[in-house]
């Protein structure tokens, strides 16, 4: 190559600064605006109108006739087309989700061989057809951008040959020197993954396996041990419980296996005609979680109080019970805990207790009381327990031990992120760099995998086979749903090639299950077709002994004196929690981060957690107005120092803090660089997992003395719900189950307007006022179906799951924190959470209206809570429908509220008209839009739009639909058919997802329907029925199994009077 | 045969009816009268299926992927095969229909004379009964007058030529009335002037003479005519501001409709060839008709159902059947597949925008309506053209005018009832059912 120069001119080959000034503007000369425009510039404001009209009126006419041009559209066929395929109907696979920390049995929807949506098995005795939001968001994760497309060697991408033959060839030259090998998983309940590594161990026998949790719940394990010889997670039955105390265990959202609390929590809380009593629920608790939020009584302790309350409720059951108490310090919450006990003895052998902490004390203690109280064998099953997180800490930290001291020579990883997720304390980075060959399974980059010699790219689990075993006699298939989209082999067939097994995993699950599996039943004697029904299933389960009572022989004393040594704390205390991002493994996910937490709030971030009283104290701003700015903290737990945005929490104890996990992650996906455009110093959320403590043989997810200093730095959090309470307004109507059992209306007061009448004062309601319905016209004819759904705020837990399969299913836009931040967030479903407030008593009549206003806002110190889930209600006589000025928004006859993209311009009246504020306006195109490059953005995440939905452009209103291509779809199954509709054709999104039930869907017209009986409930109450909007959407009333509920805000929320 | 039947039915219907319950009022007889033309028109629309239309139905079900009437295709063509095959003619065809290959073995010479004539490829077993048998044989024999096998000869007649233009008609009348103002307005001017020389005659008055162009033929001289014409000129000016108006009217509605768009397909496929000669049915390539929302495209593998042994086309030769065996990597003469498939990019002919929801089972399965209503006489089409305009107007009149086909589909049993109450003896169209609301084809 020569090393000649070319250049154009000599001010080119001087690099003269005039020409780069050039270079680097699209024009050399500046565009002469002024003279196209008018004779006098721009600058001096002369444009005249009639030149400005023609340039509009040319560049509208132009862009019109350019857009006429239709582009020619190929249409490609299969060429040799797959038997069950026919396009345009979407094909059911039945599989499991389990990534070790997540655990639900899926049904998966795939259309043309992607898959697009993933519902609930309704099959699962465990999760029984609900799932929870990382459930649901996973299929997005399968189009991940970021994903290893080929296998990796270092950081390059390499060939499947040449990594076999290196690793298998380093591997038995570590084996035969006596290196140890270790291969670091997430928790495996698949009986086939473990006979896999069980090859692999007896081929290469200096392997171990070793089970690592990012968020460990290990020290139940070791509770259960040393209570009852049983390093088990028993199986918790809240659906036979009566009285459910919890001590900090966020079980409907986090705790150990959530989809299936939720789902026997929810069952408890029905009520109606059959059923006319529900659970009590006491939660003790430092921070507001969804399950505090959702309990009948509700105590905020620090974390070293609950250690105190939990002692004191031991005693209060011995002293019952007539064992032998504890020695014990008061807490602060000694009388809901005589109450607690009084309720949990009463209901012996229904009622049990539950723990969050991960120490192992704290969990003998809570096993103590449950033996006292007969749980054992009637709500607790230590027989058929749970295969859920099986992560060992004390292996782990030996694990690390030994790599610090050179002994292991091979170290594999799976679906682990141990740089990224273990304390700071452990060193596992530096100890990995003493492992002379580090091999990583997984299917897309993390912190750990960039630091690994190879990566063996697994499989997204919808492309993957495998089974899974939550309970002992409880099996379930995984089956792939595509191939994999890029160079990928899962781990097990990776393991098998390197244990020099040739036969593909596929073969090798059906073998393991029909050795295993298919011997425990007697009823099918062909395997081949057991097989099929058992993939078409997904699930097998068989019955077992009946839960056995057991007799506790915990070490109290000593479990009870540590307890009582942690109890004082530092002038502040941490409690770490998790929210939808969950281990921060499914981080760069876009769906989650979009989800509102589900009491915050608050969407793409980590933040301090804290009362606001105290806030107000220490100087932090409590401002939640959309441009406000929160004070950032930096805090240092255990050695490790982070800065985080403050954000006010009422309910939360004083001197106590929350942060979630999940966040900070720095590698692995375009959602961890920083595209904040509000120029902040803290970005994205900070990882807390290096600040966590290895104590007592497990890891802790608080700390008793933290330190936190305000910083003047400021930082915006995005939050979709500004307001805190309902303001005085009635949108939530609540009782107590007493009110209830004796008036099952109680609490669901209708607004009454006083009119004139014949001279006198009367009170009538809005439905008697409407001017729509005379006599003549008595309304709408619906002579088909009347779609309706029913919402019951009692079963309703607040998590989120319903907004992400909405997103999914609908192709709802993902936007961003900025735009959320401007309140432009698409979600078609939100869940409005409301705190109850202490509306000032002392209010003087000179204060004035405003400054009511401003009190009804402030909610109480530690507020009842209230979640909403609210949609377009689908008013059969909508304020929206009358203001469009091109009828783009219209009514059908089966009483949906229709919304025509195609004829809509985007005046928006509708949505200032709606009182529920539930239209969401395109601000921008979302898709192929760099700018917001979440997930519509690339190709590859395209693929996970439900192609019978349009994806909606610039300028366009949209709401939910009430899933109308559902709607149709089951419709028009039933016509194919020649049959009728029945109850449960036709079921939307947010009501197949739901894990409580607590969202139905269907038809009112037809009889005994369950929307039809619960729109007959006497619970039963429209959103602002004084507004006579006649939704198609209805709410049942909360009610709370206490004295309380509702005495907050009967003052602020009694039927207000209007004058007609 | 059935028609016969049925006319004695009635008449037996009537006469019985009318020994039983003689009170010849005419109530009565409007009744009977009433019942015997209903009773005429179920006979006549349900049950009258001839074998040879029956046969028909069958043959194109179950033959007409290796057989042709007139036309050798995978087996020989089948016209007057009762006159060739060893007698008793129908005997041996029941036979060979059900199990060629018994035949062949069992020694019949003609059987394996046929079986050597074809390749040695064997005629599968045919899941059919005697009945059915009989009455494709019917329809062999007999088969109804092949109104395409006409226009077969010229091979350009199914060009889109002038194409039906709605507006062509709407658009003779305006000119016609245009033609006509003009000419009245020439008569009433003509006469005017003549009244006004003749009143100048008659009072004695000088005639005007006209005036003198100012100057040359140039564009002072017209702008002087325009200025002592100012009448003429509002009426041009009218006329071309009108014709204007409607040109622009008609062609701005033309926009995006693309009536008679006929692309040119990679593979010269001719539905002519396919549907009209060899009368294949549209559902055994669009197979998805019935059960989906698109009709499907088929796949190359469904191509080869037939031209795995058609390796020649009648117009094309080799040529355009060699590009669905490179799309599959098919080699004819080994007879082997490489694997490399390649998939074919044809045109799409009718789209509609990303905004509509459209589902081909709802009209064909449920709507029962022909492909040939909105697609047009497909087998004539060399080329496939788009035949329907596919503009909301097209969908939305048809919704207005087409009555719901709910007889004998349990889903509408309630519905059917409730809309009889309510619409009491009008038809009960798609729009009576809301088939007119946004949200049933825009989501």
């Amino acid at each position: 190559m020569s090393n000649k120069k070319y250049w154009r001119s000599l001010e080119d080959l001087n690099d003269s600064p005039e020409l780069i000034k050039k270079a680097q503007n699209e024009f050399a000369e500046p565009i002469p605006m002024d003279e196209f425009l008018g004779s006098e510039g721009v600058s001096t404001n002369s444009t005249p109108r009639r030149d400005f009209l023609k340039f509009l009126g040319f560049s509208v006419t132009a862009a019109t006739l350019a857009a006429c041009e239709t582009p020619v559209r190929k249409v490609v066929p299969y060429v040799i087309k797959p038997e069950e395929i026919t396009v345009g109907v979407s094909n059911w696979y039945a599989t499991t989700f389990a990534n070790g920390h997540d655990y639900c049995e899926v049904l998966v929807k795939t259309r043309e061989g992607r898959p697009i949506k993933i519902e609930g098995n309704k099959f699962s005795k465990v999760t029984g057809g609900g799932t929870n939001a990382r459930t649901q968001a996973s299929v997005l994760s399968l189009y991940d951008e970021a994903r290893f497309k080929k296998p990796m060697k270092g950081n390059a991408e390499t060939s499947w040959s040449t990594l076999d033959k290196e690793v298998v060839s380093q591997l038995s030259q570590i084996a035969s020197a006596g290196g140890q090998v270790r291969l670091l998983t997430s928790t495996i309940t698949s009986p086939s993954t473990r006979q896999v590594i069980a090859e692999f161990t007896a081929k290469y026998p200096t392997a171990k396996h070793i089970t690592y949790d990012a968020i460990s719940f290990h020290g139940v394990r070791l509770a259960n041990m040393s209570s009852f010889g049983k390093a088990v997670i028993p199986t918790y039955h809240f659906e036979k419980s009566e009285v459910i105390v919890s001590f900090g265990a966020d079980f409907l959202n986090a705790w150990l296996s959530p989809i299936e609390y939720a789902k026997q929590y929810g069952s408890t809380r029905k009520l109606n005609e059959e059923k006319k009593s529900m659970s009590r629920h006491y939660q003790f608790e430092t921070l507001m979680s969804v399950t505090g939020a959702n309990a009948d009584y509700r105590v905020g302790l620090k974390p070293s109080q609950l250690n105190n309350a939990l002692v004191n409720l031991y005693n209060e059951i011995a002293k019952k019970s007539g064992s032998a108490t504890l020695s014990s310090k008061a807490s602060p919450a000694d009388k809901e805990i005589v109450k607690a006990a009084n309720d949990l003895w009463n209901a012996k052998g229904k009622s049990l207790v539950v723990s969050g902490s991960n120490d192992k004390d704290f969990q003998t203690i809570c096993n103590a009381i449950n033996a006292m109280l007969g749980s054992y064998g009637n709500t607790i099953d230590l027989e058929n327990h749970s295969n859920f997180h099986q992560g060992n800490d004390e292996e782990v930290a030996s694990l690390i031990q030994e790599m610090k001291e050179g002994k292991v020579g091979a170290l594999f990883m799976n679906n682990v992120n141990p740089v990224y997720s273990m304390p700071s304390t452990w060193g596992f980075e530096a100890a990995m760099s003493k492992v002379a060959l580090t091999v990583s399974f997984d299917d897309r980059p993390n912190e750990t995998t960039e630091k690994c010699k190879y990566v063996a790219t697994g499989t997204h689990f919808l492309e993957s086979w495998g089974d899974a075993s939550p309970k002992p006699a409880h099996f379930a298939l995984i089956q792939p749903t595509i191939y994999p989209i890029f160079d990928a082999r899962q781990m097990e067939q990776s393991l098998l090639m390197w244990s020099g097994s040739t036969t593909s995993y596929q073969d090798y699950v059906k073998s393991v299950w029909q050795k295993s599996v298919y011997t425990l039943q007697s009823d099918e004697s062909n395997f081949e077709t057991w097989w099929m029904t058992s993939l078409h299933d997904g699930v097998r389960v068989f019955s077992t002994a009946a839960a056995a009572n057991v007799t506790f022989a915990g070490d109290l004393s000593t479990a009870s004196s540590n307890l009582i040594k942690a109890s004082t704390g530092g002038e502040f205390e941490v409690t770490f929690y998790e929210n939808a991002i969950g281990d921060g493994s499914m981080s760069n996910n876009p769906w989650l981060h979009e989800l509102p937490d589900a009491i915050t709030k608050v969407v793409w971030d980590n933040y301090i957690t804290m009362s606001p009283k105290q806030m107000i104290a220490l100087g932090y701003s409590i401002e939640r107005e959309q441009e406000a700015k929160s004070d950032v903290a930096e805090v240092v737990i255990n050695g490790t120092s982070m800065k985080l945005p403050v954000y006010p929490q009422p309910g939360q104890p004083e001197g106590t803090i929350g942060i979630a996990m999940g966040y900070g992650r720095k590698v692995g996906g375009k959602l961890f660089v920083n595209k904040d455009v509000l120029d902040n110093n803290v970005l994205g959320g900070a990882n807390i997992f290096p600040a966590l403590t290895y104590t007592n043989g497990s890891l802790h997810y608080m700390n008793s003395s933290v330190t936190i200093k305000k910083t003047s730095d400021q930082y915006i959090l995005a939050s979709t719900q500004t307001h805190h309470t309902m303001m005085g307004r009635n949108m939530v109507k609540e009782t107590n189950l007493l009110a209830w059992q004796k008036d099952k209306a109680a609490g669901n007061e209708r607004e009454t307007f006083k009119v004139k009448e014949h001279g006198k004062h009367v009170e009538k309601s809005a439905e008697e006022l409407d001017l729509w319905a005379t006599e003549k016209n008595p309304g709408f004819d619906r002579p088909g179906h009347f779609w309706n759904l029913s919402i019951d705020l009692n079963s309703c837990i607040g998590c989120g799951n319903c907004i992400v399969s909405c997103q999914a299913e609908n192709n709802v836009s993902v936007v961003g924190k900025d735009e959320v931040r401007r309140t432009r967030e698409m979600h078609w479903l939100r869940i409005d959470r409301y705190y109850s407030s202490d509306r000032a008593h002392s209010r003087k009549p000179e204060d004035g209206k405003i400054k009511m206003y401003h009190e009804l806002e402030v909610p109480s110190e530690n507020p009842e809570v209230v979640f909403q889930p609210v949609m377009c209600q689908h008013c059969n006589h909508a304020p929206c429908e009358t203001v469009c000025p091109v009828i783009a928004t219209t009514h059908s006859s089966e009483g949906l509220n229709q919304m025509t993209y195609n004829r809509c311009v985007g005046t928006k009246y509708c949505a200032n008209n709606c009182p529920y504020k539930v239209r969401r306006f395109n601000w921008f195109n979302y898709h192929n839009n760099a700018q917001f490059d979440y997930v519509t953005n690339n190709e590859l995440s395209k693929l996970v739009l439900n192609p019978d939905v349009t994806v909606r452009s610039r300028g366009v209103m949209e709401k939910c639909s009430m899933c109308v291509q559902r709607i149709q779809e089951g419709k028009l199954s039933a016509k194919r058919d020649g049959r009728r509709l029945k109850d449960g054709d036709v079921e939307t999104a947010c009501a197949q997802s739901c894990p409580t039930n607590a969202i139905t869907f269907g038809d009112a017209n037809l009889k005994d329907s369950k929307v039809a009986v619960a729109k007959k409930d006497e619970r039963m109450y429209t959103m602002l029925d004084e507004l006579d909007t006649q939704p198609s959407v209805f709410y049942l009333t909360k009610v709370r199994n206490n004295e309380t509920a509702g005495a907050h805000h009967e003052e602020t929320s009694k039927p207000a009077h209007h004058e007609a | 045969m059935p028609t016969i039947k049925s006319k004695s039915i009635n008449k037996f219907n009537i006469t019985t009816y009318m020994s039983m319950y003689c009170r010849p009022t005419w109530r009565r007889l409007n009744y009977v009268i009433t019942s015997l033309i209903l009773a005429l028109f179920i006979f006549t629309t349900s049950s009258a299926q001839t074998p040879e239309e029956k046969g028909e139905k069958l043959f194109k079900a179950n033959c007409s992927s290796c057989h042709a009437l007139n036309k050798k295709v995978v087996g020989p063509a089948l016209s007057g095969v009762e006159g060739r095959v060893p007698q008793p003619a129908e005997a041996w065809l029941l036979k060979w229909i059900k199990n060629s290959s018994a035949v062949i073995k069992s020694g019949d010479a003609y059987a394996n004379k046929i079986f050597n004539e074809n390749n040695k490829s064997v005629m599968p077993n045919q899941a059919v009964s005697d009945d059915e048998i009989k009455s494709i044989l019917a329809y062999i024999k007999n088969p109804p007058v092949d109104k395409t096998a006409q226009v077969v000869v010229d091979p350009n007649a199914a060009t889109n030529g002038s194409g039906e233009n709605a507006g062509a008609s709407s658009n003779l009348y305006m000119y016609v009335l245009a033609i006509l103002f003009v000419v009245l307005i020439v008569v009433f001017t003509g006469m005017r002037k003549n009244l006004e020389k003749l009143v100048r005659e008659k009072q004695g008055l000088p005639q005007v003479a006209p005036k003198p162009f100012a100057g040359e033929y140039s564009f002072a001289a017209l702008w002087y005519w325009m200025r002592t014409h100012k009448k003429w000129v509002a009426v041009i000016t009218l006329v071309l501001v009108g014709y204007f108006s409607q040109w622009a009217w008609y062609t701005m509605k033309d926009i995006g409709v693309y009536t008679n768009y006929k692309p040119e397909q990679p593979i010269a496929f001719s539905h002519k060839i396919h549907a009209g000669q060899n009368g294949i049915n549209c559902q055994y390539c669009h197979s998805g008709v019935e059960k989906s929302k698109v009709a499907n495209v088929p796949s190359a593998n469904v191509c080869m159902n037939c031209h795995k042994y058609i390796q020649e086309g009648a117009i094309t030769g080799k040529k355009e059947i060699a590009k669905i065996y490179a799309a599959l990597g098919y080699d004819p003469d080994k007879q082997t597949y490489s694997g490399v498939t390649t998939p074919i990019k044809w045109v799409r002919v009718h789209n509609l925008p990303d905004h509509v929801y459209f589902n081909h089972s709802q009209h064909v399965k449920v709507g029962k309506i022909e492909c040939t209503q909105c697609h047009g006489e497909i087998a004539k089409m060399d080329t496939v053209r788009q035949f329907s305009p596919l503009t909301m107007g097209w969908c939305i009149e048809c919704h207005r005018k087409t009555e719901v086909k709910m007889e004998g589909n349990a889903y509408y049993d309630e519905l059917h009832a409730k809309l009889k109450a309510k619409y009491k003896g009008e038809p009960i169209t798609v729009s009576k059912m809301g088939g007119l609301e946004c949200g049933k084809c825009h989501y």
